[in-house]
């Protein structure tokens, strides 16, 4: 298991060595102007030729490929990924500070899915039935051919436009001020329903989950369906098996046969598709955010792409692509946890 | 092939997605009837007035704008916006119609590429084995660590706004499932004895892979790549709406939908007043993807019965 | 016979157990009379489909769905199992009744140790501590003869060979002493050499712990070497049902003769090699009147149109055929006494 873990680590850093190359071929699809608008705050630089010349020269934004990709390597390692003009302020502290609000909906919209959806699965499995069988077919349809801006707008429509519950951005207008400006109000995880509760303001908490519930369910609909179908069907391939038979054979009472020896297999590759979910909620996040106006790192890539601030889109791309890297590698390994024939090879 | 189709006839599901499937292509078709154009480039919505805010269905077109058409010389036989305007006094059911030409081009031109390029790199990788198969399929993990989304709008913003731009980007990151199927198919067949006669009477590389190997390994691509012309289709549009897709102005189903992005809530007092705006593109778009999903799950049902139930 | 003073364990009387598919009903086992007794091993010899597994499936009320037993008494120590409830029958399975399966590979979950899944049923029916548990495990192992037991018990189906993991499947099978062992071809899967190991500690076990046995298997061979009597099944009823030394000495059912005839035999010379011509027949369509008759050399006309019923021909032998006599002078022109070695 450990040499097991060991070797997908050792590969971690040749997989993200390839992702920034990629990266960065896809930068060099600018033109060196282009490439040095996103290292200047003051736009008005570039209008002067020589000033630029400097700066590009500066930057080594016209050096011939290998040194110019290994000079682009060295400041990111220095955490200097430009200037975010969309949002004034550096790319990274750009996204530092927008990393807990995205991070605050993503997890709130995986907990529920792995929870309840594995759990429905298993549960649909078992009681065998054939109108719910059909109900979550044509759910699981309809829910992939429903697009998320489209399925959003709807939301919105409805809950905010018509009923007037779910509000969108992320906090209202007199909450915010307490939470951003207030001295009283302490930041631990900058979770505002975690900080809420942290400091005692139910209201505060109640307000942040109003405006959290519609981007859940946008965000998260999908995975629903998704994985609700993928753990029925595997529990029921499952339940088929010999050593089902060999359980209740020896007269293990069927509840342990259920979640005890179908369980843990049927959830094998359950864990490979929770994995591709959580990075396909990883695109989710920009038109989920950009729907609800939720300032989080997918609203700020999206106004970013719009306004050809292409600093912020490749310091977003950048960090979405290690994401999934270390997502997947984190799948790979609880992969190993639960199947004793890839741990022990 | 009898046996599929007659199968594809006899599932409701899949009766549903190929007529609606038709319903799309026939207003392809005949969209210059059903909309006739009034700018040289039929793909340039017409604007019914100058108004901002969305127009109610029925909502005709105002006389500032009927002069600049007149002028232009065209004969004005529509006069009416039946789905009402988007924002801008964009003729929505213009749109719409010319959408569809849009959305199939998209889907088409876009899973046609990144499918030729996957079959190409998967069965170069799957034939030849060794370090080619390994540097290829490194490079396909690589181009898989970039969310779909994430990268196809990194590429458009750096090429630029254009519908060609978004279908480049599209083939970009959309080659790697082809790949990786057509590899995994091969390496289960390359093996077979037909192909190691074929090897053996000197038949050259490039031939066992197209007349050999291709023909009895393509099929799962091909469902595969029915499934994707939806999923193309919706992550165009979401470039569109993301503001990052087709210029302004453009039929586009996308652009229709960001159209009503900033109008979905309705004014003070009369909420949802504006619904058409966004109702009647996001119809277009779920049918359109739910029909190839129809197909495309029966499709499937039918050529691998061990993949169902995995959607 | 001598099995008559003995204690039955297990009566099986006009067993009907049937599917209820989408294409039509499925007769599976179609009036199955069988006894098993103390101590004694009982043959359930047919070719595949003919209706054994669910014989023994139906005992342990294990059928999968659309399987239903629809008539008969399965007395077990003059008990009807199939008055049981589903609680009851729990605590009867794995501890009164054990079963060994075709497949070790597939019989054994594959996220589990070894020592996990025999411990199992120890934990089930005799409530034991995970530590007495392991230790009645290990003693198990070193009696199926897996060496290194402390260290095998921790390991998982996938890192043991073939025959090992059909040993731990019958340590699993034999953890709570059951009375009854049904054992579904215990030997198919495995290497011939290995084969012999596993009947031979098979035999070994069974005197050990005085338990009875229902084997099922398609070969003749394997049930030489361990079987007191045999039944011949075909298309979901018995066709023969008599003491070991009989079947191979003087089969009455044509059935039985060609399957004798197709074994094939090292020490003989080769002589031609008989299969019984034809397929087994479509349950969903069983031909009118015997149902061996399409396959077999003896059928006149009345076997194409009166099914016989079962008939104590002689002493203890039970045969289902009109043409008994037939195959009875057929069956001493040819040399049996070869096939004795095989039963001695």
């Amino acid at each position: 298991m450990l040499s097991y873990i060991i070797r997908r680590l050792l590969i971690l850093p040749l997989i993200l060595l390839g992702v920034t190359f990629l990266i960065f071929c896809l930068f060099s699809l600018l033109s060196p102007m282009e490439r040095l608008a996103t290292y200047v705050n003051n736009p008005s630089v570039l209008k002067n030729p020589q000033a630029a010349q400097r700066l590009i020269d500066k930057y080594h934004l016209d050096d011939p490929f290998p040194a110019g990709y290994i000079h682009w390597l060295k400041s990111l390692l220095k955490l200097d990924l430009g200037w975010s003009a969309t949002a004034n302020q550096p790319v990274w502290e750009a996204i530092m500070q927008r990393l807990p609000a995205t991070m605050e909906l993503v997890l709130y919209s995986i907990i529920p899915v792995i929870l309840v959806g594995i759990w429905l699965g298993v549960i649909s499995a078992v009681h065998h039935n054939d109108l719910l069988d059909q109900t979550i077919r044509v759910t699981a349809i309809i829910g992939w051919s429903l697009p998320t801006f489209i399925f959003g707008l709807l939301i919105l429509f409805i809950f905010y436009g018509i009923l007037g519950w779910l509000p969108p951005g992320r906090l209202s207008t007199w909450a915010q001020y307490i939470v951003y400006t207030s001295e009283s109000f302490k930041h631990f995880t900058h979770f505002i329903t975690i900080d809420a509760l942290l400091n005692g303001r139910l209201d505060i908490f109640w307000d942040a989950l109003k405006h959290l519930i519609a981007p859940i369910i946008t965000l998260s609909y999908i995975s629903w369906a998704y994985l609700l179908r993928i753990t029925r069907s595997s529990m029921l391939e499952t339940l088929r098996k010999d050593y089902i038979r060999t359980a209740r054979a020896k007269g293990v009472d069927e509840k342990t046969v259920i979640y005890q020896h179908a369980r843990k297999n049927a959830l094998i590759p359950v864990v490979t598709v929770a994995g591709m979910m959580i990075i396909g909620m990883l695109g989710g996040v920009v038109i989920t955010e950009t729907v609800f106006t939720y300032p989080g790192l997918g609203f700020w890539a999206a106004s970013s792409a719009q306004q050809l601030d292409y600093g912020s889109v490749i310091g977003f791309a950048l960090l979405f692509a290690f994401i999934m890297v270390i997502g997947n590698l984190i799948v790979d390994i609880s992969y190993a946890l639960i199947d004793p024939r890839v741990r022990l090879e | 092939m009898n046996r599929i189709i007659r199968k594809l006839l006899n599932n409701t599901a899949s009766l549903i997605g190929l007529l609606l499937l038709l319903v799309f292509i026939l207003i392809a078709v005949f969209a210059p009837y059903l909309a006739p154009p009034l700018f040289p480039d039929p793909y340039q919505i017409p604007r019914m007035s100058w108004d901002v805010e969305p127009q109610p269905p029925g909502f005709p077109m105002s006389d500032d704008m009927r002069f600049v058409y007149e002028s232009l010389g065209k004969p004005i036989t529509r006069d009416k916006a039946i789905f009402g305007t988007a924002q801008g006094g964009y003729d929505i059911f213009y749109g719409l119609i010319w959408g569809t030409r849009t959305a199939f081009r998209i889907g088409i031109i876009t899973v046609t590429l990144s499918m030729l390029i996957g079959v190409i790199l998967g069965s170069l990788s799957a034939y030849f084995g060794g370090w080619l198969d390994e540097l290829l399929m490194r490079i396909t993990d690589i181009f898989l660590s970039i969310p779909f989304l994430v990268a196809a709008m990194v590429l458009t913003t750096i090429l630029g706004r254009g519908l060609d731009k978004v279908m480049i980007a599209l083939v970009a990151f959309g080659w790697m499932g082809y790949a990786r199927v057509i590899r995994g198919s091969i390496l289960s067949t390359k093996e077979e004895v037909y192909v190691m006669a074929a090897k053996a009477l000197g038949v050259k590389d490039f031939r066992i892979i197209a007349f050999h190997l291709l023909p009895n390994t393509i099929f799962p691509v091909l469902v595969q790549a029915s499934m994707n012309i939806g999923s193309m289709v919706v992550t165009a549009a979401a470039l569109s709406f993301l503001g990052v897709g087709a210029p302004l102005g453009y039929a586009d189903w996308g652009q229709m939908v960001s159209f009503a992005r900033n109008w979905i809530i309705g004014s003070p007092g009369k909420a949802g007043e504006y619904w058409y705006a966004v109702f009647f593109p996001g119809i277009f778009i779920v049918l359109f993807v739910l029909s190839w999903n129809l197909v495309g799950d029966t499709l499937r049902d039918i050529l691998d019965p061990r993949l169902r139930g995995e959607l | 016979m001598e099995n008559k003073n003995r204690d039955k364990v297990l009566e099986v009387k006009n067993l009907k157990t049937y599917f209820f598919t989408e294409d039509g009903i499925v007769k599976a086992v179609d009036g199955v009379d069988f006894e098993v007794y103390q101590g004694e091993t009982l043959g359930l010899v047919g070719e595949s489909g003919c209706g054994k597994s669910v014989t023994a499936f139906s005992i342990l009320k294990l059928l999968d769905y659309p399987g239903k037993t629809v008539e008969g008494q399965i007395l077990f120590k003059e008990d009807d199992l199939l008055k049981k409830s589903e609680e009851q029958m729990r605590k009867i399975r794995g501890k009164e009744i054990a079963m060994i399966f075709q497949e070790p590979m597939t019989s054994l979950n594959p996220v589990f140790t070894i020592g996990f899944q025999i411990a199992e049923s120890l934990k089930v029916h005799y409530k034991m501590s995970n530590l007495e548990a392991r230790k009645k495990v290990i003693e198990l192992l070193e009696k199926v003869g897996i060496p290194i037991p402390e260290q095998r018990v921790d390991e998982y189906p996938h890192q043991l060979s073939g025959g090992m993991r059909q040993r731990a499947m019958i340590a699993m099978a034999l953890a709570c002493d059951p009375v009854l062992l049904i054992a579904d071809e215990p030997t198919t899967s495995l290497d011939v050499t290995i084969q012999a190991q596993i009947l031979e500690l098979m035999k070994t076990l069974l005197k050990q712990f005085n338990s009875s046995l229902i084997m099922i298997t398609h070969d003749l061979g394997v049930i030489a070497e361990i079987a007191d009597r045999i039944a011949v099944m075909y298309a979901g009823k018995i066709v023969e049902y008599t003491d070991t030394r009989s079947i191979f000495f003087s089969p009455l059912h044509p059935y039985t003769f060609g399957l004798l005839t197709s074994i094939p035999r090292l020490d003989m010379e080769m002589e031609k090699l008989e299969s019984i011509p034809g397929v087994v027949p479509d349950p969903l369509h069983f031909p009118e009147g015997c149902k061996f008759h399409p396959r077999c050399g003896f059928a006149t006309e009345r076997c194409r149109k009166e099914e016989p019923s079962l008939l104590e021909i002689e002493n203890g032998h039970i045969v289902r055929c009109w043409q008994v006599d037939r195959v009875r002078e057929e069956a001493k022109k040819i040399a049996f006494t070869r096939r004795l070695a095989v039963v001695e």
